[in-house]
């Protein structure tokens, strides 16, 4: 168990020509599920890989437990590391496999023996451990990598996509699974995720990365409520939020086709061009309001995305399950003032 | 999948005709012409070895006798020569396994400028003939006191096979995954542990064809053999051999049965590591495929 730091990181790949991480700071408390989400290349693997010791970083410090790691021999690092393939050894067997680990320590095999077979129990595995990795399916080759980190008690996990190989409805579980067992053992978790899904479900808080640089850190409420610019913006949620580009006038805000919206204005931001990020949840479907036209219906059975156009615009709105709009119809948008978030369009970021 | 289709499957799938009876017998005297041409050498050495009054031509002994065998011993040294020839052999094979080892693996994983160029420059090694060398290695040889010794025929017989099974083994260790070694880093191993505990047992079926070849090798090389070696206590099986043909009564008597014996012998471990090599290269191609 321990704190995790980054500090100002950097690292370029002399293949590429950007970086692949730009000064990155991070600062992990003892026992938090952090999730590293973007999408492929933005940089978040290679966050994970420096604290693993597997790169080095350029520049900038890592810290596990406040001792720069920076430097030391992945061995000496006291973390471990479940790859998105699992890496297991194909020519060893499940026990021996998880057990591998334990054998350079100063422990009896009996001992050794012991704590394989307890985390074999608790991830449900124990019949499998005679047997070979290609013996195992995706989903018990997973566990048994589950089990080989969990069997160090090391002290930080870190995980690197390691639900992404397995089939959808399996993923679901063992990610409840993953956020149970993180919890018993209160060690400090840094799991790299592309899918937002997971992140929202997994994460204490999710740090959101994009081109190697790290656009919002914040728990999954506060990314998907408060995102901190476009980016974050169109990343969480699906659908995503929707954004319009708007001009002001006076305390409205007009998008196209003469959609006027309150402007939740709590400063001057009178010279800047501004987009509005509308949730699919924000915008309500009634009689009154914006007319719009209905382009498609989604049912989802909890609930209904009505795909809708204003002017050339086009907006996903989320509904209850009840609202079914004829495709060709007009409908009537009314938004939520609350719900409205304001972007400076050239920059991308949020006005709070 | 019903019944029907299933039948239908069956029929559409292409059936291969049945041969004319005149078409198969040819094809099948064919056969037997190229077999016979390969094997009558070998039908020759069993029938000579065991025949006290061995000629040239292929004839079955009318009293066969272990005393060709008996005669290789007694006379002609040949137990010296075996001895020696299975040390440098080994011993050869050794140091290549040890050497391609970490060559392989450093030219597989460790990041290198122009290491492409250096990779080909092993394989150009490998294309330059022998004999253009042969009197450099002589001088070499002699300078450093390596004539007539273990230790010169060892190294020469390793430098003859490196460089292809370096690349050869660069080729293993490049489908071995990186992350398996990783994994083992991280699982608190130093590198050249992961490299023995992870990557090599991969690599096997690599290793398997390197011990096979470089044995095999230094077991059959005649040329270096003869330049390197003069002394009678030195002598290995292709020297013993090459001398009982040339200096036993000269080519006009050669003692036909005493070769055949040498060369039945001398042929024994070659068989025996090309079926040991095969077993250890299909066992780790299963345990290196499958799984990853």
């Amino acid at each position: 168990m321990a704190r995790v730091e980054y500090e100002d990181v950097w690292k370029q790949f002399a293949a590429q020509g950007a970086p692949a991480v730009r000064g990155l700071s991070l600062d992990i408390a003892d026992g938090e599920l952090l999730v590293l989400l973007g999408p492929s290349g933005c940089g978040k693997t290679t966050a994970l890989r420096m604290l693993a010791g597997l790169e080095e970083p350029d520049r900038g410090d890592i810290r596990i437990a406040g001792t720069s790691v920076v430097g030391r021999e992945p061995k000496d690092r006291d973390v471990a590391l479940v790859f998105q393939s699992y890496a297991l050894y194909p020519h060893l067997s499940a026990r021996e496999n998880i057990r591998y680990p334990l054998k350079l320590r100063k422990m009896s095999r009996a001992e050794q023996d012991k704590r394989v077979d307890h985390v074999a129990d608790m991830l449900g595995i124990a019949h499998l451990l005679p047997r070979r990795p290609a013996q195992l399916s995706g989903g018990e080759q997973q566990r048994v990598a589950l089990a080989r980190a969990i069997v160090r008690e090391p002290r930080v996990f870190l995980m690197d996509e390691p639900l992404s190989n397995l089939d959808a409805k399996l993923r679901v579980h063992t990610r409840t699974e993953l956020k149970t067992l993180q919890r018993q053992l209160e060690t400090t978790m840094v799991f790299v995720t592309h899918d937002q899904a997971e992140a929202m479900s997994l994460a204490n808080r999710i740090a959101i990365l994009s081109a190697g640089e790290l656009q919002q850190i914040g728990t999954p409420d506060d990314v998907y409520d408060h995102p901190a610019n476009l980016f974050v913006a169109e990343f969480i949620g699906s659908p995503p939020m929707n954004l319009l580009e708007v001009t002001r006038d006076g305390d409205t805000l007009v998008a196209a086709d003469g959609w006027r919206l309150p402007a939740p204005l709590t400063r001057d931001h009178s010279a800047r061009e501004l987009t509005v990020g509308l949730r699919p949840e924000a915008i309500a479907i009634g009689t009154a309001g914006q007319a719009a036209e209905v382009v498609a219906v989604e049912p989802l059975g909890s609930e209904v995305i009505v795909d809708v156009r204003v002017g050339e615009k086009a907006l996903k709105v989320r509904a209850a399950p009840a609202v079914r709009p004829q495709p060709g119809s007009t409908v009537h948008l009314a938004v939520e003032p609350g719900a409205i978030r304001l972007f400076d369009r050239s920059s991308g970021s949020a006005f709070h | 999948m019903t019944a029907a289709a299933r039948s239908m499957v069956r029929t559409n799938a292409p059936r291969r005709p049945r041969a004319h009876p005149l078409e198969w017998l040819l094809i099948h005297l064919a056969f037997v012409a190229v077999s016979a041409f390969f094997l009558a050498p070998f039908l020759w050495l069993f029938g000579a070895a065991f025949d006290e009054n061995a000629t040239a031509y292929i004839h079955w002994p009318s009293a066969p006798t272990f005393n060709n065998f008996i005669r290789i011993f007694t006379e002609h040294d040949f137990g010296i020569a075996l001895g020696n020839s299975v040390f440098v052999s080994v011993a050869t094979m050794l140091l290549v396994v040890v050497t391609v080892s970490f060559a392989g693996y450093s030219l597989s994983r460790i990041e290198l400028r122009r290491k492409d160029w250096i990779t080909y420059a092993v394989l150009l090694l490998q294309t330059m003939p022998l004999s253009a060398t042969m009197v450099p290695i002589y001088g070499l040889a002699r300078q450093l006191g390596l004539r007539n010794s273990y230790l010169g025929l060892i190294l020469i017989h390793a430098t003859i096979e490196l460089p292809f099974l370096v690349w050869l083994m660069k080729g293993f260790f490049d489908s071995v995954p990186r992350q398996l070694e990783e994994a083992s880093w991280l699982d608190g191993r130093t590198k050249l542990r992961a490299l023995i505990e992870i990557v090599l047992p991969l690599a096997r079926p690599g290793l398997g064809i390197a011990a096979g070849l470089s044995f095999l090798s230094a077991w059959a090389e005649v040329l270096m053999v003869i330049i390197l070696v003069d002394q009678q206590s030195m002598k290995t099986v292709p020297l013993a051999f090459y001398e009982a043909m040339r200096n036993q009564g000269g080519y006009t008597e050669v003692q036909y049965g005493v070769i055949a014996a040498m060369a039945i012998l001398y042929l024994i471990p070659v068989m025996a590591v090309f079926i040991g090599a095969r077993r250890l290269m299909v066992r780790g191609l299963m345990s290196s495929t499958r799984g990853l």
